[in-house]
């Protein structure tokens, strides 16, 4: 009697360690496999999202040149970055990347809006835009009218590129009246990425210089830096929307207004192309009506003008040569502004929009390589499941 | 009697016993069939996106057929090096049709190790026709290429 309680005990304890057991290890075997199923999900979905941002125009197809854009325009209804120009796949629209800028001063469409019209609640997601290679500066000097520069052209790991062509553009002024624009090149990094060169300027020792790197590396990836700025822009932002020129306060609205209260003539605007073909675009005096704003009075956006073309021949950098009135002296002088023609896009850095997530083992990245402005860049997406 | 029945009380104690043994291997034989590929293979096929972009990419540009046929191999490296990301390893090669390998095996980038061992490789193959010896009025020779582009994540 005592041996068959004893087996019985025995028998379900056993089959109690089997069921106990059978609990834990069958639903970890599912989970594995939930967890695989899972992540091929956000995969597709990644994949969906990617394809809709690279490869759609959205609706309107021209929404990022839209004029009057308020700030997550209602009139967009559907997202996505490619080019409503080109029948190429994977070529982006600058003026659309343009709107993801925070900030933008001409209206820009913030993540949340773009979640929800990518349909992705319950989603987050992050693009970046990640330029081909480096480029660094290591000197840029000026003796009599001989401009010195170095520069050093580098994989994205560091490892230096040799026989890059670099193209020099110099952009210069003197006094209050000399403005100028010189170029040289191409001519080849050496072994270590070092790229040295000179060139002859039209006048000796000038008052402000900047130069401006055309890198292109085997033909297919090119990138343009500027030697940096020496001044506090305090003039005007400069944006281009479709072939529209505009320039807008330094200041966000609505005490956008500054000093000092004079005006500001336009005196020259040239384009920089991604083939680094120089186009001027206008020729203005001191003394005219359209080409004159006031950093002290008026709207927001300070001026504007339409170039028919502008937008097909990808610009890249915009120079511009102003005649305002020094802070400082009181005087009449001429500034020159050079900047890209798409900021935080075109440059050297990174572009990132969207979330930011915490564990990347439950993320997905895709990468393809897209072209904005005739320029290679790789594009990266994650993807993640936000947690209700 | 009282044997008969403490005997019979076992067998079927052990009985269940089995019985419960040949569930749970059921289930396990079961799930081994029910294993979904791992996230690695599903990897490959990204990596087969983003080499068939690149590769497409330089060819609309007209530059893949100008270092293939040109054997411009040390440009072809720098080409992918640039619009690949940057952890991605590649190793190109190519074929004419009698399967001879025309390259000079420097269009590699990565760790060969890595290349080497590595368990989830992408590999495209690209054709390449022939190339253009005139554009107006347009005349090309066809001398047909094969690419194959193997990519992993270093």
């Amino acid at each position: 009697m005592v041996n068959a309680v004893f087996d019985h005990i025995m028998a379900l304890l056993i089959v109690g360690a089997l069921f106990v057991g059978a609990v834990l290890v069958v639903p970890t075997m599912s989970l594995i496999n939930l967890q695989t199923i899972d992540q091929q999900q956000l995969r597709n979905m990644a994949l969906n999202v990617f394809n809709a941002l690279l490869l759609d125009t959205g609706k309107p197809t021209n929404w990022g040149s839209m004029r009057d854009f308020q700030p997550n325009d209602p009139r967009v209804l559907r997202f996505g970055l490619a080019s409503y120009e080109e029948s190429t796949f994977y070529v982006l629209d600058p003026d659309k990347v343009q709107r993801l800028v925070k900030d933008n001063p001409l209206g820009g469409m913030d993540y949340f809006t773009v979640k929800q019209l990518l349909g992705l609640q319950g989603y987050g997601f992050s693009l970046r835009i990640i330029p081909p290679f480096n480029v660094t500066f290591s000197s840029v000097s000026v003796v009599g009218n001989t401009l010195s520069y170095s520069a050093k052209v580098s994989y994205l790991d560091g490892k230096p590129i040799p026989n890059a062509k670099v193209s020099a553009t110099a952009v210069y002024s003197k006094g209050n009246d000399y403005f100028n624009i010189s170029q040289s090149g191409p001519m080849e990094t050496n072994a270590m990425g070092v790229c040295n060169g000179n060139m002859q300027l039209w006048t000796s020792t000038p008052d402000y210089y900047m130069v401006t790197l055309r890198v292109t590396v085997a033909d297919v990836a090119t990138l343009i830096v500027t030697s940096g700025q020496t001044f506090e822009n305090e003039i005007a932002n400069i944006n281009i929307v479709g072939d529209t020129v505009v320039l807008t306060s330094t200041k966000e609205p609505p005490d956008y207004n500054q000093p000092p209260n004079e005006n500001v003539w336009i005196l020259d605007i040239v384009a920089f192309e991604s083939q680094g073909i120089l186009l001027y675009l206008y020729e203005g005096t001191k003394s005219g009506q359209n080409n004159k704003f006031n950093t002290g009075s008026g709207s927001f956006e300070v001026w504007s003008r339409e170039f028919k073309g502008l937008h097909g021949s990808d610009p890249v950098l915009m120079i511009f040569n102003f005649w305002a009135i020094d802070p400082v002296t009181g005087q009449g002088r001429s500034q020159v502004l050079v900047t890209l023609a798409y900021p935080n896009l075109l440059g050297n850095s990174v572009f990132e929009y969207g979330g930011s997530w915490k564990n990347t083992n439950a993320a997905v990245r895709m990468q393809r390589s897209v072209s904005i402005s005739d320029m290679t860049y790789t594009a990266e997406l994650w993807l993640w499941k936000e947690s209700p | 009697m009282t044997m008969k029945n403490r005997n019979k009380g076992q067998m079927r104690v052990i009985e269940t016993l089995l019985a419960s043994f040949i569930v749970v291997l059921a289930l396990a034989f079961a799930s081994i069939f029910a294993t979904t590929p791992a996230s690695q293979q599903y990897e490959a096929t990204e990596l087969e996106k983003i080499g068939y972009n690149v590769l497409h990419d330089l060819d609309d540009q007209g530059l893949l057929p100008r270092f293939v046929y040109n054997a411009e191999w040390s440009n072809l490296r720098s080409a992918l090096r640039v619009t690949l990301p940057s952890d991605v390893y590649f190793n190109l090669t190519v074929y004419n049709l009698n399967s001879v390998r025309l390259d000079d095996g420097s269009v590699l980038y990565g760790e060969p190790l890595t290349l080497a061992t590595s368990k989830h490789i992408a590999s495209i193959t690209y054709g390449l026709a022939g190339y253009a010896t005139q554009i107006y009025p347009p005349r090309a020779v066809y001398e047909p290429r094969i690419v194959v582009l193997q990519l992993t994540r270093g």
